[in-house]
């Protein structure tokens, strides 16, 4: 075979397979996604949404819970203290803060 | 010798525990036979907590201000249907905690007449209130106060007046030289 035959052989036209234009197409315009993978997405952002507000409520549940106990708490202390405070002033004449041991008769 | 220091050691290991150990409140056992009963224990992440989530108006802003820098509150409060459901011996690990270095009992208050104790301890570091303890008895009821953490006093006075805590009878003179 000579240089003419061969350049001939190798620049002859050839016909594309079938899917050719279908493949092209296909990376030029990607398909859009299937029905179930926006679905899945949309799920996903709304339980995204739901766990967020969730946690974002549980915390200020617990917040509000801590502050009442708190509040009791400082309530039933601060109730205490003044009672003792009242009692020894009653007793030993005004003070600052209760300072003497003392008992009532 | 040798065991005279073992002993020492022993005597030091023992007083550090016992500054160390978290103070306990175990009272279930009353609480069981109370008619009503109060069981608030706060560590100081809660009280964090709780201080993020009240507002910077004036009683509450008080009290966040007083729990700021403390480490935690306990509370048990318990009123019996009848007397005699608790005895001093049910208080005796409460008062024992209380024996530790630092602590001391600075206030007991008697009455005859109505039946009540209440005693007041306090924990001292460097001459700071780092600790308070308060205990009420009754022939009915009983309650106990344990804070734990600087604590100014003033200001659990001056919570007298709000939420529903009676105020402390500030006398005239007082008055006259806060002004």
């Amino acid at each position: 075979m000579n240089l003419e035959e061969e350049l001939r052989s190798a620049l002859q036209r050839q016909e594309p397979s079938a899917d050719f234009a279908r493949r092209v197409l296909a990376r030029v315009n990607p398909a859009p996604p299937r029905r179930w993978v926006r679905h899945a997405a949309a799920w996903a952002v709304a339980a995204a949404l739901v766990i967020t507000t969730g946690i974002e409520y549980y915390r200020y549940r617990q917040g509000e819970q801590a502050k009442r106990e708190v509040l009791l708490a400082v309530r039933i202390a601060a109730t205490q203290w003044n009672a003792v405070q009242r009692k020894v002033e009653k007793l030993n004449g005004p003070r600052d803060t209760p300072q003497a041991t003392t008992e009532e008769r | 010798m040798k065991f005279t220091i073992l002993l020492s050691l022993l005597t030091a290991a023992g007083a550090f525990a016992q500054a160390q150990a978290p103070f306990r409140l175990n009272l279930d056992r009353l609480a069981a036979k109370a008619a009503e009963a109060v069981d608030v224990t706060l560590d100081s992440s809660t009280l964090q907590l709780a201080g993020k989530f009240m507002s910077g108006q004036k009683d509450e802003a008080q009290v966040k201000k007083l729990i700021s820098g403390l480490k935690g509150i306990m509370v048990r409060s318990f009123e019996f249907s009848s007397e005699g459901q608790y005895t001093p011996a049910d208080l005796e690990p409460v008062r024992n905690q209380l024996q530790g270095p630092g602590w001391a009992r600075f206030v007991n208050v008697q009455s005859k007449a109505d039946r009540e104790n209440t005693e007041i301890y306090s924990k001292t570091e460097n001459g700071q209130i780092t600790g308070l303890a308060i205990i009420t008895t009754e022939p009915k009821e009983l309650t106990i106060v344990y804070i734990d953490g600087p604590i100014d006093l003033a200001q659990l006075s001056n919570l007298g007046g709000h939420f529903g805590i009676p105020p402390v009878a500030v006398p005239d003179a007082q008055k006259k030289g806060s002004k």
